[in-house]
């Protein structure tokens, strides 16, 4: 089922690659250059996921998950990090924020797909 | 060889500072898989075959930092394993870069190496696949390269002073040994032995 799904990140490169996976599966993608470009657009549609990086210029990660997650319609959404940092204190911090889950680049597009089909569940 | 684990794939800072006598300045040297960032007014030096070494500073506070890798495979597709590497590896330095303070706005960077260098009496297309694809990288990244120096049959020793943004470039037309080539070779041998992925965990 094709899902519209928001993908955050200030690489475009990373976007890119994101994009070109989630809609060879058949899903929407809307992409956002930064922390606050991605609560801008969020606040603008509902979005069934987000996929977000961590470290961005302007608003990082996990200021995006604090501020979506306090707005009703972004409670219960999926929201996951797709970032270079694989420490257990920020995935700590990621859990507190209200990420769904944590994924370390580099990602495996199937293992990216296989993802989503569990959280779509 | 040690045995690969399970991130040996993970660019490594560099744990090599020496006082350059040549350049009366601290420098950190940098292997193959290492990179470096410094905000300090040091020299980074690193000897490139065919991999790639891309020297990233601020203009306005001179934080800067290079890295030298190479891709683990000559798949460029925009999803392929070497893109995804080669595209982790630099993230890793400008994330670095902006952890300390750069601004993305305000980031330069100079590109070298992809040589390509005889292997075993044969020559390899790796140096221009590694090349092919820095460039690519920045222009869809929209980073400036103010300089660059790529291909060409030579290795070579980079130094780059990320204060000033200055990078010297010495093509290396006699070795006496093979150690540059090991040590790329070494590089790829991990790369290529390794699950090039990063972890996934749901809450």
């Amino acid at each position: 089922m094709a899902r519209k799904i928001l993908a955050v990140d200030d690489s475009a490169s990373i976007r890119q690659m994101v994009s070109f996976t989630l809609k060879s599966a058949g899903h929407v993608v809307v992409e956002a250059v930064d922390g606050a470009d991605g609560i801008a657009k969020a606040r603008a549609a509902q979005f069934d996921l987000i996929l977000t990086d961590q470290n961005m210029p302007n608003t990082d990660g996990l200021t995006l998950i604090k501020t979506l997650r306090a707005l009703p319609e972004y409670r219960a959404t999926p929201i996951l990090m797709l970032t270079t940092e694989s420490s257990e204190e920020m995935k700590t911090q990621g859990r507190s924020a209200g990420a769904t889950g944590w994924l370390v680049k580099p990602f495996n597009p199937a293992k990216l797909l296989e993802v989503l089909g569990k959280v779509f569940r | 060889m040690s045995i690969p684990s399970d991130d040996d794939y993970a660019p490594h800072v560099s744990p090599t500072i020496y006082f350059d006598r040549a350049h009366n300045i601290e420098a950190a040297k940098i292997l193959p898989g290492e990179y470096y960032v410094t905000q300090r007014d040091m020299v980074i030096v690193t000897v490139l075959g065919s991999c790639i070494s891309a020297c990233i500073r601020d203009r306005r506070s001179g934080i800067g930092g290079m890295n030298h890798f190479m891709l683990p495979g000559d798949d460029t597709d925009v999803t392929s394993q070497s893109a995804r590497y080669g595209a982790f590896a630099m993230e890793i330095l400008i994330n670095k870069l902006m952890s300390m303070g750069a601004q993305r706005r305000n980031l330069e960077v100079k590109v070298f190496g992809g040589g390509q260098v005889l292997r075993g009496f044969t020559t390899t297309t790796v140096g221009e696949h590694n090349a092919e694809f820095v460039l690519q990288y920045l222009k869809t990244e929209g980073l400036a390269i103010v300089a660059q120096d790529l291909l060409d049959i030579y290795p070579r020793k980079v130094y780059y002073f990320p204060k000033t943004g200055r990078a010297l470039v010495k093509k290396l037309r006699s070795v006496h040994n093979n150690t540059i080539i090991e040590r790329e070779r070494e590089y790829e041998h991990r790369l290529l032995s390794t699950q090039i992925e990063g972890a996934v965990e749901l809450f």
